[in-house]
Parts: structure tokens; sequence; C-alpha cells
């Protein structure tokens, strides 16, 4: 009965269906063109020797087996060094992120100018950023080690050198945390005041807010981040193709540095859709995984 | 109901713009041709792609709008697109079926001629009333011995460069323009070291010297290729080995060539440490500024210097036995894919002709040196571009430059081995091991030929390089 009342549509809510399916065309075809269709393409594209100049054929899974069994030298390495690179950069950037947040959350005069100014550089073009950066970190004539050298502390390789190429981008990284420290900003704001004030009734203090208000109401905010977070630091790309070109050494040979440098320089377009596609599955599963124990540790207000 | 086809009217304008947004492209009118025997009069478009400095974009767009005065038919649509993504964009260019007609092209060219997308410049030849024989015999891109991509268009060798400044102030001659008086290598270092000054003004000779605070580099060199090759062809190595097999770089002669340049960092400190590409200040700059009193890399950067206004000069390279260096640079390839062959050909002869037009002229006078044979035999046509009153042109460069490369090249590593891009990223990264001193020129060089050997393919000419 219900499924036959579900099809009787009145003319107007036909008519309703129809001009709503029409707007959201762009949307859908926007998503069609843009996202899914190139999604399915690369799919096939990677069990392919295609490149732009010549086409290409089948070749079942070689692209992926070449991968997998180490014949490429760089897939491994990029692989390891772009783990390296989240497992550093996430964690250090949402305790950065999260600290600023507190701080521009407590009320000091010109509040508004310090969340700007920590904002900012959110907004400055990445590779104006680099430009700026790579002078700093220069052993030879940069800023960095000329202070070091000004307090005779040791100096350090920065960007030029193998070992510490990595700390020094997760170092930079800090300084576009702008957005997520936004985001945990507005999650401070909405802590319920009268927990934090039953807080203050029972004597316990600013630590206290913290561990016991604060951050398990945040803990949505939080998870939002890290998910971010991560799948951002996987595709960090712009750093090492302006600053580093994968040096010293590949040691800045992120995952999708390494895909642009099949794909574009070496023309091996078909390798570089398979190379994507790991990519694709591994954040895949990351998030789901995150996901599923998510229930662990993230509170919801409602619960 | 004129409120529902003002709402129809957006949402297919809507849909539209999407679609078009996605897909649009910009100037894609050159290969519209309909296919017609283009005759005199009729007009046709090129598309020509190519890239440059802020001042060559500027040559090049006033050269062809000459080019378009005189022969008023041909349209040339210029699109200059920045070096770093050349390929990527003729690559796309060329899977959307919007291939140009000719086109500036690195190494991956000789692929491309393999793949037969361009002309074997060999057949053009006639139509153009050239001869082979015209041009440096060390300068030709081929993919077989029967087939070529042409000879370099954009020529430049390594070389030599500094500031008389430094040496003036540090009381130190001149480096000599002549190959026969070419410094040894122990000679080089010696006068680098004179001229390597700490923020005391102590020299790298003195006992007191600091290390940790130096003022001016002695010399700073670029660590591609073009800067050690030189040095291992004239020390007897290659690039390959002898069967041609495998990378040669970690043979004695070789090795000890790269780390001759990496001790110049690590042992002597005579050069900074910072040795990536974007990590380096330009030969110009860093001459101009004093940061480093000499500079090994390539002679392009002889426009920024004349520009950088400071008093500067060219060397011979310090090798004194053998002395063996290379042409090297970019050529012009023509598409297959065109219909206006003949065209096509007027505006290559017209780019490659160093006295086409003025601002073609003053490009061969700064940043380039011709390829045809005559500029470098008949002293006039000499004269017309390497005299030394021009302002690009400091004294010394007939020597040094000019007359120590037409007579000693040999055809650049580049231009021969086979697969050189992928083999050379691996090198280079590898390198850097030894540029940084943790690992020796031969460790890091027989290490990374698991890696390299694969990939090798012997060299296009069949000789070893």
């Amino acid at each position: 009965m219900s499924a036959k009342t579900r099809v009787i549509m009145t003319a107007r809510e036909k008519r309703e269906n129809k001009w709503g399916v029409l707007f959201s065309l762009p949307c859908i075809l926007g998503f069609l063109i843009f996202a899914l269709i190139p999604m399915g393409v690369s799919l096939v594209l990677s069990f392919m020797n295609y490149s732009f100049t010549t086409g290409g054929s089948f070749i079942g899974i070689a692209n992926y087996r070449q991968l997998f069994s180490g014949a490429d030298p760089y897939f491994y390495k990029s692989m390891a060094v772009t783990i390296i690179y989240v497992v550093l950069s996430v964690p250090s950037a949402m305790i950065f992120a999260f600290l600023i947040a507190l701080l521009l959350n407590s009320d000091v005069r010109g509040k508004g100018i310090f969340r700007t100014i920590f904002y900012l550089p959110t907004v400055v073009p990445i590779v104006a950023m680099a430009a700026i950066w790579m002078w700093i970190f220069n052993p030879d004539m940069g800023l960095a080690n000329h202070l070091l050298k000004g307090m005779h502390l040791p100096v350090s390789k920065w960007l030029s050198g193998e070992s510490s190429v990595i700390p020094t981008l997760v170092f930079i990284n800090l300084w576009t945390t702008g957005s997520t420290m936004v985001i945990f900003l507005a999650g401070i704001q909405d802590v319920p005041r009268q927990l934090l004030e039953a807080v203050q009734i029972d004597g316990g203090g600013f630590f206290a807010k913290l561990r016991y208000v604060i951050v398990p109401m945040m803990t949505p905010t939080i998870f939002y981040n890290v998910v971010m977070g991560i799948i951002n630091g996987f595709q960090i790309f712009t750093q090492s193709y302006v600053m580093t070109q994968g040096g010293p050494n590949n040691a800045s040979l992120f995952y999708v540095y390494y895909l642009y440098r099949e794909a574009f320089e070496f023309s091996r377009m078909g390798k570089a859709c398979a190379v994507a596609w790991v990519l694709f599955v591994i954040i895949m599963i990351l998030t789901a995984v995150i996901f599923k124990y998510s229930n662990r540790w993230v509170y919801y207000g409602g619960e | 109901m004129k409120r529902k086809t003002a709402a129809k009217l957006i949402a297919a304008s809507m849909i539209t713009a999407m679609v078009l947004g996605g897909c649009g492209n910009s100037g894609g009118t050159a290969s519209d041709g309909d296919g017609a025997k283009s005759g005199e009069d009729e007009s046709v478009t090129l598309k020509f792609t190519y890239w440059g400095s802020g001042d060559e974009k500027k040559a090049i767009e006033e050269s062809v709008d000459k080019f378009m005065e005189k022969y008023s038919n041909i349209k040339v649509d210029l699109m200059h697109i920045p070096n770093e993504d050349f390929l990527t964009k003729l690559n796309a260019m060329i899977a959307a079926g919007e291939t140009p007609d000719i086109s500036y092209s690195a190494s991956w060219k000789c692929q491309m001629g393999e793949d037969g997308l361009i002309y074997n410049f060999y057949d053009l030849l006639d139509d153009m009333d050239l001869k082979k024989e015209d041009y440096l015999s060390t300068c030709w891109w081929n993919w077989s011995p029967e087939e070529s991509a042409g000879p370099v268009q954009a020529n430049v060798t390594t070389n030599l460069m500094y500031n008389v400044d430094c040496f003036e102030d540090a009381k130190v001659e001149l480096p000599p323009a002549k190959v026969e008086d070419a410094w040894s290598w122990e000679e080089f270092i010696d006068v680098a070291q004179q001229l390597t000054l700490d923020t005391e003004g102590r020299n790298a000779k003195d006992p007191n010297f600091d290390s940790d605070n130096i003022q001016q580099y002695g010399v700073m060199f670029g660590t591609d290729w073009n800067v050690y090759m030189p040095f291992v062809y004239s020390a007897g190595g290659g690039y390959l080995n002898e069967n041609m097999d495998g990378i040669g770089l970690e043979e004695p002669a070789a090795a000890e060539v790269i780390q001759n340049f990496a001790d110049l960092i690590n042992k002597y400190h005579v050069s900074p440490t910072a040795v990536q590409k974007n990590a380096m200040p330009s030969a110009a700059t860093a001459l101009a500024s004093k940061q480093t009193a000499m500079y090994i890399d390539g002679s392009w950067n002889h426009l920024d210097l004349m520009n950088s206004g400071c008093d500067w000069g060219v060397g011979v390279l310090p090798i004194d036995e053998n002395y063996t260096t290379f042409f090297d640079g970019g050529s012009l390839i023509i598409f297959k894919s065109t219909e206006h062959l003949e065209e096509t050909e007027k505006l290559y002869l017209w780019l490659t002709n160093p006295e086409s037009s003025e601002r073609i002229t003053e490009l061969y006078r700064t940043l380039w040196l011709p390829v045809q044979t005559e500029y470098y035999t008949d002293e006039e046509k000499l004269d017309f571009w390497a005299s030394e009153e021009l302002p690009a042109r400091p004294k010394g460069f007939k020597d040094a430059i000019v007359k120590a490369t037409y007579d000693h090249a040999v055809t650049a590593t580049e231009i021969d081995v086979k697969n050189f891009n992928e083999i050379n990223t691996l090198v280079q990264s590898a390198l850097e091991q030894v540029w940084s001193g943790s690992k020796t020129a031969e460790q890091a060089m027989t290490e990374v030929k698991s890696q390299t050997d694969p990939l090798v393919g012997g060299t296009y000419s069949g000789e070893r390089s």
C-alpha cells in the first residue's frame, strides 16, 4: 500500500521534482564530470601502460606488481618519507593549533589583531611562503643559522640535510595551521559555560577545566581536524616541489610528488594512475580505521 | 509561465557554464585549418610553444612580430609556458589534439622522435635550403644515426665566470682565458682558497680562518651533469662505462672529478654547503653581491650578468690536460601534425638565423651562441656576435668561450645518452650524499648502479659518452 502511494504524485509534486533535479544538476554533473568519471578512467588507465603521446594497451596488474615488488626505486622510499611526515606533522600541528586557539580564546586586548596575525599565513600562497622559508633556512646565509650562531648553538643544514629536511618541513607546516586553529577556536567557544563554572565551584583550576571539560567537549572537533590533517598530510606536494625537489637524496620525495614525477616528467600515465589508486586506498583504509575507533574517545554532547 | 522560462534559462546556463568552464582552453585556433593547401595569399595561423626568462620572452615576442610583418599571411600564436611545466602542458596539448606546429624542446624530444610525432629534420633540410655541414657537428639531437630532431638552437656551454673586483681586492691574477694557460685543479683550489674570506677578512689559507663564518666564497658551482661532465671527459672518463651497459661515474677517473668538487665544499670550505638548485643564488646574483668570487655554470648567465652591472669576466675551465667540453641546449622541433609545413619552416629559419631581426641578434649576443659553423670560422661573422666590444661579451670571451669550446667540443652527455632524464634523476639524488659529505663519490655512484643500470640503453650515436 505504502509503495503505491509513493508512486502516485500530484502534478505539482512531479513538477517540483523535475525542477529539483534540474537545479541540482550542476552539482551532480560537476561531481560526475570532474570526480567520478575521471576516477573511473584513472582506474582503467592504472591497468594500462598509457602515455599521453602514444596511447597504450592493457597490461593487467603489471603496474601494481612493479610498485609492490620493489622494482621501482622510489615507491617504498616515498611511502616511508610520507608516513614519517604524517606521523610527525599531524600531532605537532594539532597540539600547536590547539594551544594557539586556547591563547586566542583568552580575554586579552587586541584579541582580533592576534587572531588575524595567526590566521594570516594560511592566506599567503604556499609558493611565496616557501621562497621565504628557503631563505631563512639557507644553511650558509640564512637567518636561522645566523641566529643559532649568534647564540653559540650548533647549526643545522635544515632543508639541505638528509636527516633534517623532514623535521624542517614539519616545522614550516606549523606556520600554516591557521584554519585548524580557527576550527579549534570555534570549538572552544562552544564549550558550555555552566560546565566550566561547575569546575570552578569545585575548586578546579585551568588544567582541571582543560582536562575534564574543554578537551572532552572538543573531541568531535579534534576528531575532524585529525582526519583532515591525515588526509592533507598524505597529499603534501607543493613544499617539496618548490623547496627541495624531493631532495636531498630523495629524503623529501613525498608520495604525491613522486606521482607527479612519474606522470609528467617520465610520461608514465598508467603507472602514475596506479600510484594514485594505492594512495587512495591507503587513505580510505586509514580514515575507516579512525572512524571505527572514534567512538572510544569522541564524545558527542547528546549521548 | 515567464518565471519558469527564466528558471529554465538559469539552470541551463549554469550547466553550460560548468561544462565549458572545465573543458575550455586558451588559444585553440592554430590547428583549426581545414587542410586546404596554404598558398602565399591564404592566411594561416601557426602555434609556437616556448619557454624562457622575461627577457627571452620579450625578445621572442618582438622578433615574431617582425616575422609577421614580413610575412603578412602568417599569424603566429605564441604560447609561453614556464620551463618546469612545459612538458606537462605540451603532453596535455598533444593528448587533446591541440599539438603546436613548432616548439622549444629538451631531451624528451628524442622519445617524441621515436614515437613518430615530430619531423626528421634531415628530411626538411632540402626544403629549407640548409646543409648538415653548415652546423657544428656535435650539436645535433639525433634519435638514430639517420633521424634527427634538429641542431641545438638555444646554444650554451659550461664556463667559469668571476667577479673582477674580488680578484683585485685579493691581489690575485685573473683566471686565464686560453686553454693552453688553463689552471690545474690544484692551482684552482689555491686561488679559490685565497678568495674565500671569513667575516674577519682572513682567507682560507690563514691558519686562523673560521670556516663557520664565511663572508665570501671562492667558488660556487652548479651540481648538475653539465658542470662536472667536461672534467670527467677530460680525465678520460665517461657518463657511461666502456661497454655502455651501465653508468661509468663510479670508475676512478669520473669518481675523482666528482670527489674533487665535493672536496671544495667539505674539505677546503671554499664552496657553500647548500647545493640544491633552488637554495643557490643564480650566478649573476651571487657574483654581483660578492657571495662568491667565481661561479662554474652555463653561459646562459651572461645576460643576467650584463644586467647586474658588476665587473665580470669569463675564463676557461680549470682543466690543464686534454681539455674537453661541449655545446648544449634545446632545439626547435616541428610536429608532423602541422598543416602548414612551409610556413612553419619559414618561422624555423627566422628564429634560428642570428641576423633575422634585431631582437634575435640581441639574444645571440647575450644568451645564446650560434650553431652555424660560419659564425665560428669567418672572422667577420664571429665579430658580429662575439666581439668583445659587446656588453655581454667581456674580455677573454673569444678565447675562453668561443675558441675553447669550438676546438674541444664533443657531443653533450644529455644529447647522446639514451633515457638520460631518468638516469640522471637517480644520479643527481645519489650525488646529494656526496655533496653533503656523507659518502664518497665512488661509494654513492657504485650504490646507485643497481637502480640506474637497468635503465641504461647506450647512446644514440653508438659511441661512448
